[in-house]
C-alpha cells in the first residue's frame, strides 16, 4: 500500500538505510528527525543568519490505530513537527518511516501523491478552498486520487452525512460557522480514506459546544481504527488520546500513555503510576 | 485531470468578471489581425488574382489605328497577343451625370489571353446590338447594373442608347477612378456606330510574356519595331498592380502594427493579471499541494486556465472578424478594394495559433511561481516590508496627508508588479494617443482638402460648349473661388517603359495651389514640383532636372518643390500649361479645375453649374481620399475600445495586489486611528498613483511619437510627409480624465467596503 506509493513515487531511489524496528505495527516512525529555519529564509544546513532549530532530534512512534495527541507551549515546534511528517516541509535531518518506507527524502511530487492516499489534514484556520463550494471542496481530493465523478460524489454525501452538513453542500465556506467549516475540513481529509490522519490545533479556532463536537468525532472515528496523530494545546483534546508527547523547545520532554479513565471504585484506590 | 477541471471551474466562476475582461481583450486583439490581416491581403494581391483568372496580358499598348501588329508576336519572350482590339474615347451620360470612358470592341467569343472575368449579367451577345459590358469598379462608381439604359456620347456628337449586359473585372488596368477613362466592352459595331471616323480610334493590343520581370525589355523592342510615333501609350503590370493596390496598404499596414503593438500590451496586461491572481490565491494554491497537487499539476492548472481563456477568445475573435469583414467592406471605396476574399487557412492559423501560443506565454512566469508554493499555508507572503524610506519619512513629517502618503507608499512596495502595471497601462496610452493622432489627421483632410493636395473639388470640361462660354458661366458662379484650366498629359519616361500622369495645372504666373511641403511651387515655364512618390521611383532629388516625351515630345523639367498628392498612385508631376506650349508639345483640351469657396459643398456647385448651362458642361467631382480612410476610422475606434479593455486589466490587476497586501495593515492602521476616509483614501490613492504615472509617460510618448509616425507612413505609400497632425486637445483631456477616473473607481469599491469593516473584524487573521 504505502510500500508501493512510495516505490512508485521514488522510482525506487530510495533505499533504506537503516530499517523500523520490525515485528511491531508501527505505522509512523521517526528517528532523530531536525528541522532548522535559518532567518535569511534558507532552509536549515548552512548559509549565514541565525539558525532556529525548531525541532530537535525528535524520535517518535505511532501505531496502527493509536490516537496520538502531541503537547507543548507555543513555539515549542508542534506544528512544525506535524508539517515534516506530512511533507509539508522538508527535512533538514533525521529518517521518517511510514508503513515500513522511508519517506524523509521525497520530492515534492512524490509527497503529493503519497499525500493523496494515505495522509489527511486538518488545521486550526480550516484552510477550505475559499471559492469552492462545500461539495467542491470535499470532493476535489477524491478526484485528485483518481476517483470518478459519480464515486466522488457518493463519498461527499456519505461524509457530510455523516458530519452532519447534510444541506451545506452547495454552500460557500465563508458563509458557515467556524464548527460547520471545521467539519468541512474533516470530510475533506477523510475523503480517501486516509492512513493517517493529521490534525493541527483543530478546536484552537472553535468555541466550547463546536470543540465538544469535533473532539467526539475525532473519537468516533478512533474507535473506528483511524490513527490519530493530534497537536493541540488544549488539555480536553489530549485526553482523547492514547498517548500524550509533551514537546518543549523542539525535543520531546515526555512520551507516555494516558490510562483508559477508570470510574473510581472506592475511596483510597491507588493509581498507579507508569513512567 | 478531473481535479485540474474542477479547480479551473469554481476558479472562474469566482472571478467571473476579470476573466470576460482577458476573453474580450484576446478577442479583440485577434479581430484586429485578422482584419488587418484580410485588408492587406485584399490590398497587396487582388491584381495577382485577377490577372491569373484572366489569364491577362502583362503589356498594354494603346497604337494608332493603321500600326501593324504583326511584328508584335514574333519579338522573343511574347507568349501571346491579344487584339488589337479598336478603341475610341467617349462620353458615359447617366442623366446629368458624366464619366469619360474608353470603348474597346471585343467580339462575343472569349479571347484566350486577356479574358474579361464576368461578375454579373453576360458578356456580349451578336444579338444584342446595343449591349455593352462595364468594368467592374466604373460599373460601381456610376452605380450602373445589367439592365440600366445609359447614352454612349461619341467625340464628335454621336448619340447612342446602350443597356449594360453585364458587368466584369479585368487586370488590364488598375480600378476607377484613380484610372480613367472606364472601360466598357462594347461589339465592333457599336463602337462604329459610336466613332465612325477610323483616325478618331485606336487600337489596344495586349502582350502575355514568358518572364514578367522582361516586360521593360520587351516594350523597348516593341516600341522598337513598332516605331515610336505609333505608340501612343504603354502600361505594364506593375503600375496596374500598384494602382489596384493603392491605397491599401495604409490602413491595413497601420491596423496590423496595431494589432501586433496591441498584442505585445495585452500580453504584458495578462501576464501581469495572472501573476496578481497568483499571488492573491498563494493560500489557495498552498491547500492544493496540501492536498497532493504535485508541482507540475499546479503549473499545470495556472497555464491551462490561462489557455482556457485564450481559446475562448480566440474563437470570439474569429467569429467577430468574420462578421465584421462585411460591414467593413462598405466602408471602403470598391476603387480600394473590390472584394475581401476571406484570408487564407496558413494565416487565420497563425494569427490565431501564435495568440493562443502568446497567452499561454504569458501565464508562464505566475505558473512557474505557483509551481514553488510550499503546500504550508501559515506563512502568507508578505510584500517585502521594511523601513519607511527616507522620502516617505519627509512626506509625513512635511504635513502632507497621512493617507496620500501612505497609499503612495504602498504602490510601490512590489517593485515588478508595479513596473507591470506602469508600463502595461502607460503603452495602452501611447497607442490610443496614436490613434487620437489618426483620427485628427483624418479629421483634417476631410475638412481641408487642400492640405493634402485636393484644393479643387470639382472639374468642369467645356463639353458641348465651347472654351469661351463654359469660362463665362464659371466666372459668373458665386460658388467658385477660383479656376485653373488643367490639362492631364501622359509622359513616356526616359527608357520608356512606362507612362507617368502629367498635370498642367495653371500656368506659371497663376499656378494651382498645390500642397508644396519641401522648395517652392513652380514661378517659370520649365519649372514642375513632383510627388514623393514619383522622386522615389526616379531617384530624383528636389533641384534637378528631368526629361520626359509628353505627346512625342522632348520636354525639360527642373523639379523646384516636393508636392503631396494622394492621387494617381503618388506619381505625378505638376506644372503650369504654358511649359508644354513654349516646348513645342501638343496641349491635350483643357478643362478647369475649381476650387470652391468655403463651406460649398461639390454637389451643390455642380448642381448650379449645370443648371446654369443647361447640362451641357460635363462637371466631375474630385475623388476625396479621406473617404478611404473613413474606415479606419472605425477600425481605430475598434482599437482603442480594445485597448481601453488592456488598460482595465492592467488597473483590476493593479488594485487586487495593492488591496491584498494593504488588507493585513488595515486592521492595524485602523486600530491606530486612520478614519475609513483616509483609509479608504490610501487604498484609492495607491492605484491611482500608478495609473497617473502611467497616463502621463503614455501620453507624451504618444504625443511626441503621433505626427512621426504619420508622416512616416505617408511617405512609405507614396503621398509623402507633411500630412500628420496631434491629436486633438480636447480628445486628449477626455482620455486622460477617463483613465484616471477609471483608476480611481476600481480602486474605491472595494476600498469602500474595507474601510468600513468593523475594526475587530479587520484585526482578526
Amino acid at each position: 500500500m504505502i510500500g508501493q506509493a512510495v516505490r512508485r513515487a521514488a522510482g525506487r531511489r530510495i533505499a533504506p538505510a537503516s530499517g523500523p524496528d520490525r515485528g511491531d505495527s508501527a505505522l509512523l516512525q521517526t528517528r532523530g528527525l531536525t528541522k532548522v529555519f535559518r532567518s535569511d529564509g534558507t532552509r536549515g544546513g548552512g548559509g549565514r543568519g541565525a539558525a532556529v532549530s525548531a525541532v530537535r532530534g525528535v524520535d517518535l512512534r505511532v501505531t496502527l490505530g493509536e490516537f496520538v495527541a502531541v503537547m507543548g507551549p507555543s513555539g515549542s515546534g508542534k506544528s512544525t513537527l506535524l508539517h515534516l511528517i506530512g511533507g509539508l516541509e522538508p527535512v533538514t535531518s533525521g529518517e521518517i518511516w511510514l508503513q515500513g518506507q522511508r519517506v524523509d527524502r521525497l520530492s515534492q511530487a512524490a509527497w503529493a501523491k503519497l499525500r493523496r492516499r494515505h495522509v489527511g489534514f486538518v488545521f486550526q484556520f480550516f484552510n477550505l478552498v475559499s471559492n469552492m463550494t462545500v461539495a467542491d471542496n470535499v470532493e476535489l481530493s477524491a478526484l485528485l486520487s483518481g476517483a470518478t465523478r459519480r464515486q466522488a460524489a457518493q463519498r461527499r454525501e456519505q461524509l457530510l452525512a455523516e458530519l452532519g452538513l447534510t444541506g451545506k453542500a452547495n454552500a460557500a465556506p465563508a458563509r458557515l460557522s467556524g464548527g460547520e467549516q471545521q467539519r468541512v475540513a474533516l470530510a475533506r481529509a477523510l475523503a480517501n480514506q486516509p492512513t493517517l490522519l493529521l490534525a493541527d490545533e483543530p478546536t484552537g479556532n472553535l468555541d466550547s459546544s463546536n470543540t465538544a463536537d469535533v473532539l467526539r468525532l475525532l473519537g468516533r472515528l478512533n474507535g473506528r481504527g483511524q490513527s490519530i496523530l493530534l497537536v493541540t494545546h488544549d488539555a480536553r483534546a489530549a485526553s482523547l488520546a492514547d498517548r500524550v508527547i509533551h514537546l518543549f523547545d523542539g525535543m520531546v520532554a515526555d512520551d507516555a500513555p494516558l490510562l483508559p479513565q477508570q470510574p473510581p471504585k472506592a475511596a483510597g484506590s491507588v493509581v498507579r503510576l507508569r513512567g | 485531470m478531473l481535479a485540474v477541471l474542477r479547480w479551473i471551474r469554481s476558479d472562474l466562476r469566482a472571478r467571473a468578471a476579470q476573466a470576460v475582461v482577458t476573453v474580450l481583450v484576446v478577442a479583440g486583439v485577434v479581430a484586429a489581425l485578422l482584419l488587418s490581416a484580410t485588408l492587406l491581403e485584399g490590398a497587396t494581391n487582388p491584381w495577382r488574382g485577377l490577372f491569373a483568372q484572366t489569364h491577362g496580358a502583362q503589356i498594354w499598348l494603346r497604337l494608332t489605328p493603321q500600326a501593324d501588329v504583326a511584328p508584335l508576336a514574333r519579338i522573343s519572350g511574347v507568349a501571346a497577343v491579344a487584339g488589337p482590339y479598336a478603341t475610341a474615347a467617349a462620353t458615359l451620360v447617366q442623366g446629368p451625370a458624366q464619366a469619360p470612358v474608353q470603348l474597346r470592341a471585343m467580339t462575343p467569343a472569349m479571347p484566350s489571353v486577356g479574358r474579361p472575368l464576368v461578375r454579373q449579367g453576360a458578356w456580349l451577345r451578336a444579338s444584342d446590338s446595343s449591349g455593352v459590358v462595364l468594368e467592374a469598379s466604373f460599373a460601381q462608381a456610376v452605380r450602373a447594373a445589367p439592365g440600366t439604359r445609359l447614352v454612349i456620347d461619341g467625340l464628335d456628337g454621336n448619340s447612342v442608347q446602350v443597356r449594360v449586359a453585364g458587368i466584369a473585372d479585368t487586370s488590364d488596368q488598375g480600378f476607377y477612378p484613380d484610372q480613367t477613362p472606364g472601360l466598357v466592352w462594347v461589339l465592333p459595331g457599336l463602337l462604329r456606330r459610336v466613332e465612325p471616323i477610323a483616325r478618331h480610334t485606336e487600337e489596344a493590343v495586349g502582350l502575355r510574356v514568358a518572364d514578367p520581370g522582361a516586360a521593360g525589355l520587351i516594350v523597348q523592342q516593341a516600341v522598337t519595331e513598332l516605331g515610336a510615333s505609333d505608340v501612343v501609350s504603354v502600361r505594364t503590370w506593375t503600375q496596374v498592380e500598384q494602382s489596384m493596390a493603392r491605397g491599401d496598404p495604409l490602413p491595413g499596414l497601420l491596423l496590423a502594427l496595431f494589432g501586433l503593438v496591441a498584442l505585445g500590451a495585452a500580453v504584458i496586461a495578462i501576464a501581469n493579471a495572472t501573476g496578481a491572481r497568483v499571488l492573491v490565491q498563494l493560500e489557495d494554491l498552498a491547500t492544493l499541494k496540501m492536498l497532493g497537487f504535485s508541482p507540475a499539476q499546479v503549473i499545470g492548472v495556472v497555464l491551462a486556465e490561462n489557455a482556457a481563456l485564450g481559446v475562448a477568445g480566440t474563437a470570439a475573435g474569429l467569429v467577430t472578424a468574420r462578421l465584421l469583414a462585411g460591414p467593413l467592406l462598405q466602408g471602403i471605396p470598391p476603387s480600394v478594394v473590390t472584394a475581401l476574399a476571406p484570408l487564407p487557412a496558413g494565416w487565420v492559423a497563425l494569427i490565431a495559433g501564435g495568440t493562443e501560443f502568446a497567452v499561454i506565454v504569458a501565464a508562464a512566469v505566475p505558473g512557474w511561481r505557483a509551481g514553488r508554493v510550499r503546500p504550508v499555508i501559515a506563512i502568507r507572503h508578505p510584500p517585502p516590508s521594511g523601513h519607511l524610506s527616507r522620502l516617505a519619512r519627509a512626506a509625513l513629517l512635511s504635513r502632507l496627508p497621512p493617507a496620500v502618503v501612505l497609499g503612495t507608499r504602498a504602490a510601490f512596495l512590489r517593485r515588478l508588479p508595479a513596473a507591470l502595471t506602469v508600463g502595461g497601462l502607460a503603452v495602452s496610452m501611447a497607442m490610443i494617443t496614436i490613434g487620437l493622432g489618426f483620427a485628427a489627421t483624418v479629421d483634417d483632410v476631410q475638412h481641408h482638402p487642400a492640405d493634402i493636395g485636393l484644393a479643387a473639388a470639382l472639374t468642369v470640361s467645356p463639353g458641348q460648349l465651347s472654351a469661351a462660354q463654359a469660362l463665362s458661366i464659371i466666372a459668373s458662379d458665386r460658388d467658385v473661388a477660383a479656376d485653373y484650366p488643367s490639362v492631364r498629359a501622359d509622359a513616356l519616361l526616359p527608357g520608356e517603359t512606362t507612362t507617368i500622369t502629367t498635370l498642367g495645372m495653371g500656368d506659371s504666373a497663376r499656378p494651382y495651389p498645390f500642397h508644396v511641403v519641401q522648395g517652392r511651387t513652380y514661378r517659370a515655364p520649365g519649372e514642375a514640383v513632383a510627388s514623393q512618390g514619383l522622386l522615389d521611383a526616379l531617384h530624383l532629388q528636389v533641384g534637378e532636372l528631368v526629361r520626359m516625351a509628353i505627346g512625342g515630345v522632348p520636354v525639360i523639367f527642373r523639379i523646384v518643390g516636393r508636392i503631396i498628392e494622394p492621387e494617381y498612385g503618388g506619381q505625378v508631376l505638376g506644372y503650369g500649361i504654358d511649359t508644354l506650349s513654349q516646348a513645342g508639345a501638343a496641349v491635350p483640351p483643357v478643362s478647369y479645375s475649381l476650387v470652391l469657396r468655403r463651406g460649398v459643398t461639390a454637389d451643390a456647385a455642380a448642381a448650379h453649374l449645370l443648371a446654369a448651362s443647361g447640362g451641357r458642361l460635363s462637371v466631375a467631382e474630385a475623388t476625396d481620399p479621406a473617404s478611404q480612410l473613413g474606415a479606419v476610422r472605425m477600425m481605430l475606434a475598434g482599437l482603442i475600445v480594445v485597448l481601453a479593455l488592456i488598460g482595465l486589466t492592467s488597473l483590476f490587476t493593479a488594485s487586487a495586489v495593492g488591496l491584498r497586501d494593504q488588507l493585513r495593515d488595515v486592521g492595524a492602521l485602523r486600530a491606530m486611528g486612520l478614519t475609513p476616509m483616509q483609509l479608504t483614501t490610501a487604498l484609492v490613492t495607491s492605484t491611482s498613483v500608478l495609473a497617473l504615472i502611467a497616463v502621463g509617460a503614455g501620453a507624451a510618448a504618444g504625443l511626441s511619437l503621433s505626427s512621426r509616425l504619420i508622416n512616416l507612413a505617408a511617405q512609405a505609400y507614396g503621398i509623402g510627409a507633411g500630412i500628420g497632425r496631434p491629436p486633438s486637445t480636447a480628445a486628449m483631456v477626455v482620455a486622460i480624465a477617463a483613465a484616471v477616473a477609471v483608476s480611481g473607481l476600481t480602486a474605491t469599491i472595494p476600498a469602500r467596503r474595507l474601510a468600513r469593516m468593523p475594526v475587530a473584524a479587520a484585526l482578526e487573521p
